[in-house]
């Protein structure tokens, strides 16, 4: 269970890291970060503070895009031999 | 169906037994090198470090001369000042990087890593501090299994220490480029960085320290896309860093005076004395020995090494150099080496570099300095005013692009009878934007709906530089 979390950690957040970088790259280059509203009302933070928000959010976005293709390519020994709760995991292994 | 049984066959099942994604990573030493490619890259490390340290400090025309300014939202590049309506010319110079990349990886293979990568360019950077405060790889492998001692700890901790130290300045150097220097400096002074500002120091700071003090060789093999499509742009005429098989092997140890090079030819030794410098010196830990892999960055650090060990021995150089596949295979000279530069290949790529680069030299040359976006007021509505007029209120956002301080005319036309009241003279002082709200009066001539007009701005100064915006003007 550790490799597949460790897997998924570097697998997921990495590529999601670059993707989200041009992402933000692009929505900020055609969005002016003073125009935005939310929830109705408009942004009132920083402009660096709505950048770095907003790459955090793209970042998150593009790891759970890449989180579930790594879950959906998980082949069918990791799904079989995954233990289930309340299972011993060394005695699963 | 026929009664001859087709022959059996037997798949056998094997059991499946999982192995780790990832493979258990030896700890890279590299030993330090001496030589021509290691004196290149010294040269990229201080002119890259000197442009990146340095150009953020730099002023021009009152000014930062090098900005990516996120708050006014407009990037300065020296006399260049690039607002979001210009990300076309930045998606071409992206575009022109990408092509010369192409380039000159075709021709002379990863260059890129192996000399001016921020990877490779901090590595060396740390490398050379742990070699500074552990000594070299024999020292640190030492170093790093004996027991706790003072010294050993006193030793650890002046590198680590040394590290952060230069990972905080790179980290806000970057920050740097974003936010104007003078402000972050005046913040840092009195203690008052902002907490995002903070924040982007830390995190840049703290990639640097993972990337060149950690990760290492990691970060090219497993991290970087560019290490997995490298081969794409590599053929058979790409030069690249090669062992030379058949003059090497077979390789063996042999005592220098006793054994000359004829005899050890005469007995079937090849040239290579196996001393394993080569791999001892290899950022990645990989054997350019075993040929082409893709964890080799190219840096040419085996060949500094190989090329001291051939100058002990007596031996010609070069046992491991540049040098194409087919020039291996085909015992090519180095002139038909450079004859077989000029292939379909290279020709391709040169051909959009130039014409992409000819594209943007075009664009800047004919980059407008004046740009006008013209909105009608949306909050009030078209009216009747006294003496038969109608009036329409429009928003004008006046960019002036140039680096100096402008006035300009205002005048619309359009219609028979249209004016404008207000203000007709604006001034905008370099580089930036500044609006105006403009009431705009017609009369009535019976027809309904929207109307055709056009705001004219003019420079007062210099008679070419205007702008002719349409508008619509709206008759109740």
């Amino acid at each position: 269970m550790r490799d597949i979390l460790i897997r998924d950690i570097s697998v997921v957040l990495w590529p999601a890291f670059l993707v989200g970088g041009i992402a933000e790259g692009l929505f900020f280059t055609v969005i002016n970060p003073q125009e935005l509203y939310l929830f109705g009302h408009p942004v009132t933070y920083s402009p660096l503070a709505t950048y770095s928000i907003g790459f955090f959010a793209f970042w998150a976005l593009c790891a759970a895009s890449s989180w579930l293709t790594s879950y959906l390519l998980r082949s069918a020994e990791d799904v079989n031999r995954k233990p289930s709760v309340g299972d011993d995991e060394t005695k699963a292994k | 169906m026929s009664d001859t049984a087709a022959p059996r066959r037997v798949i056998p099942i094997v059991e499946v037994v999982e192995d780790s994604l990832y493979e258990v990573r030896r700890k890279v030493y590299p030993r330090a090198v001496t030589g021509t490619f290691a004196n290149w890259r010294w040269a990229l490390v201080w002119f890259t470090q000197i442009l990146y340290y340095g150009l953020c400090w730099m002023p021009w025309n009152g000014r930062q001369a090098v900005l990516f300014h996120l708050v006014e939202r407009k990037f300065y590049i020296f006399g260049l000042v690039l607002w979001p309506q210009d990300v076309f010319f930045l998606a071409v110079l992206l575009i022109i990087s990408a092509f010369s990349l192409f380039l000159f990886t075709a021709v002379a293979g990863r260059l890129w890593c192996g000399y001016a990568c921020p990877q490779t360019v901090y590595t060396e950077i740390f490398l050379w501090v742990e070699k500074f405060f552990q000594g070299d790889r024999a020292q640190r492998m030492r170093r790093d299994t004996a027991r706790w001692t003072a010294e050993n700890a006193t030793r650890r901790f002046a590198k680590y220490f040394t590290w952060a130290a230069i990972s905080l300045w790179t980290g806000f150097t970057f920050v740097g480029y974003f936010s104007p220097m003078s402000e972050l400096v005046d913040s840092v002074l009195t203690w008052h960085v902002g907490p995002w500002e903070l924040f982007w120091i830390l995190f840049y700071g703290g990639s640097t320290y993972m990337g060149a003090g950690v990760m290492r060789e990691q970060v090219c093999k497993y991290m970087c896309p560019y290490a997995r499509f490298q081969s794409v742009m590599f053929d058979a005429d790409t030069l690249v860093i090669t062992y030379d098989t058949e003059r090497g092997e077979a390789r063996g140890g042999r005592k220098k005076g006793l054994v000359t090079r004829d005899i050890a030819h005469a007995t079937g030794m090849g040239d290579c004395v196996d001393c394993s410098i080569c791999v001892q010196v290899c950022p990645t830990g990989i054997d350019i020995r075993n040929g082409l892999q893709y964890e080799c960055i190219g840096c040419g650090a085996c060949i500094d090494a190989c090329d001291q060990v051939m100058e002990k021995m007596e031996y010609p150089k070069g046992l491991i150099r540049y040098s194409t596949q087919n020039a291996l295979a085909k015992h090519w000279q180095l002139n038909d080496i450079v004859k077989h530069v000029i292939r379909p290949r290279i020709l391709i790529y040169s051909a959009l570099l130039v014409s992409v680069s000819l594209a943007f030299i075009w664009g800047l040359a004919s980059k407008p300095e004046l740009r006008v976006d013209v909105s009608r007021d949306r909050a009030s509505l078209a009216r009747e005013v006294e003496g038969g007029l109608v009036e329409n209120v429009y928003r004008l956002h006046v960019m002036n692009v140039s680096e100096t301080t402008r006035r300009y005319a205002i005048s619309v036309s359009g219609l028979a009878g249209i004016d404008l009241l207000g203000e007709r003279i604006i001034e905008v002082p370099a580089t930036s934007a500044q609006s105006t709200t403009l009431r705009v009066r017609a009369p009535v001539d019976g027809k309904h709906g929207a109307q055709v007009i056009y705001f004219d701005v003019k420079s007062l100064a210099e008679e070419r530089i205007k702008v002719h915006e349409k508008a619509s003007f709206i008759q109740p």
